[in-house]
């Protein structure tokens, strides 16, 4: 099973390079990386480099970091043609859902970091658009305590919720740094206590791949391809 | 210790696991941090029934043994450490095995040192590797190929200066035989 890591962070985003990513994913058993910066930080540096790592694809993306829907949408639109993948910063509840309605984004990131979650209106709206949810086990991993409850509280509720409506879930650790990067093994044993079983969690490391084959093809209009 | 009934005695698996760190990390230290993430993750209830213990580290690799049901739990706790005293770690399974041989033999590399690592390189025809450490005219070589020292025991291949007569490993200016 090809597992990829669909939300990462470079410099000058995060505090490692592209290319230190791309080799720390490759040590640990990934096919693939996405970076995706925030737009509020720019583009990643030195992408060349990390393509000459060589047995690790690496993808270009981005993240949207909006205030409102409106801004959402346009940056969607506008960014849509130059990334290979595009995720959304998410947390907010406003935020959340205006992703979950726009059919240009792929992929909605942290949405439980604010204790807000998805919601059953966003889950509809998001299995009608294809936007895949995040499960991002950063803040399983550095929270503690009660905070990390309440965490865990949201998605256990949150997961039933993509179980219910059949969502598109992707798994990541959002990492910031080469050492925030963990195995796809390590983050289906992590799952595994939230309760996503191992198949269902395989899947979901495999699925940024198939999303990036669908983002390369031309598409001329909604389910037209241009062959 | 009085021995306990065979069949009573709780199975065991060894995890081998490496250290990524920006520091030095000392194992006391890497302990009480695998410790308070079990019990924050589990809870006093949760971590007495694994029964973790360090059974080696030495700076990078390490041996930890858990119960046999609970390796994906000591998986997902080990993923949880984020930084060790202080400074940023994180802590990669290499794999998982039912004894300490196995464990050791196949998951953590004899040889510290990765051939092509050091800058002295030294090329002798059928011996070639890089240079561990020297000692007077002792040399210790880390050689290209492992099966070189399969059957000694031992990591490195010794040579001694004498062997290098004609080398041109003191081109870089130490000009005492190394």
């Amino acid at each position: 099973m090809r597992s990829y890591e669909p939300n990462l962070h470079s410099l000058p985003d995060g505090s490692s390079s592209a290319s230190r990513l791309a080799l720390a994913a490759k040590r640990l058993g990934y096919s693939g990386i996405i970076i995706t910066n925030h737009t509020t930080s720019g583009w990643p540096l030195g992408v060349e480099a990390a393509r000459l790592v060589g047995g690790i694809e690496v993808a270009i993306g981005a993240e949207i970091v909006a205030s409102d829907q409106r801004s959402l949408h346009s940056k969607a639109t506008s960014l849509r043609d130059r990334a290979a993948f595009l995720a959304v910063h998410g947390g907010d509840e406003k935020i959340n859902r205006a992703a979950c309605e726009d059919p240009n984004v792929d992929l909605l990131a942290h949405p439980h970091r604010g204790r807000a979650g998805i919601g059953v209106a966003g889950a509809k709206a998001a299995r009608d658009n294809q936007v895949a949810i995040a499960l991002d086990l950063s803040s399983m991993i550095i929270l503690r305590g009660p905070a990390r409850v309440r965490w865990m509280e949201t998605v256990r509720r949150d997961l039933n919720l993509i179980e219910k409506f059949d969502l598109p879930l992707m798994m990541t650790t959002g990492a910031r740094s080469h050492l925030d990067l963990r195995s796809p093994r390590d983050l289906t044993a992590l799952a595994g206590l939230l309760g996503l079983d191992r198949e269902r969690a395989l899947e979901a490391l495999a699925l940024p791949e198939s999303i990036l084959d669908l983002n390369r093809r031309r598409w001329t209009s909604v389910g037209v391809e241009l062959v | 210790m009085r021995s306990w009934l065979p069949v009573l005695r709780d199975r065991r698996r060894y995890i081998a696991f490496e250290v990524e760190a920006e520091d030095r990390v000392r194992a006391g230290d890497l302990m009480a941090e695998i410790r308070a993430a079990q019990t924050s993750l589990f809870g006093d209830l949760g971590s007495a029934k694994n029964r973790l213990r360090m059974i080696s580290f030495d700076g990078r690799f390490g041996l930890l043994r858990s119960s046999h049901l609970r390796t994906e739990e000591s998986r997902a706790l080990l993923v949880t450490v984020t930084s060790v005293g202080g400074t940023r770690a994180a802590i990669r399974v290499r794999g998982i095995s039912g004894s300490i041989k196995a464990a050791t033999e196949k998951y953590i590399p004899q040889s510290t040192l990765q051939p092509g690592e050091n800058k002295r390189r030294v090329d002798l025809g059928p011996v070639s590797g890089s240079v561990v450490r020297t000692r007077g005219r002792e040399i210790d070589l880390c050689p290209d190929d492992p099966k070189m020292t399969e059957g000694s025991a031992t990591r490195y291949v010794g040579l001694t200066s004498f062997d290098l007569c004609g080398e041109d490993i003191d081109a870089d200016g130490t000009s005492d035989g190394l």
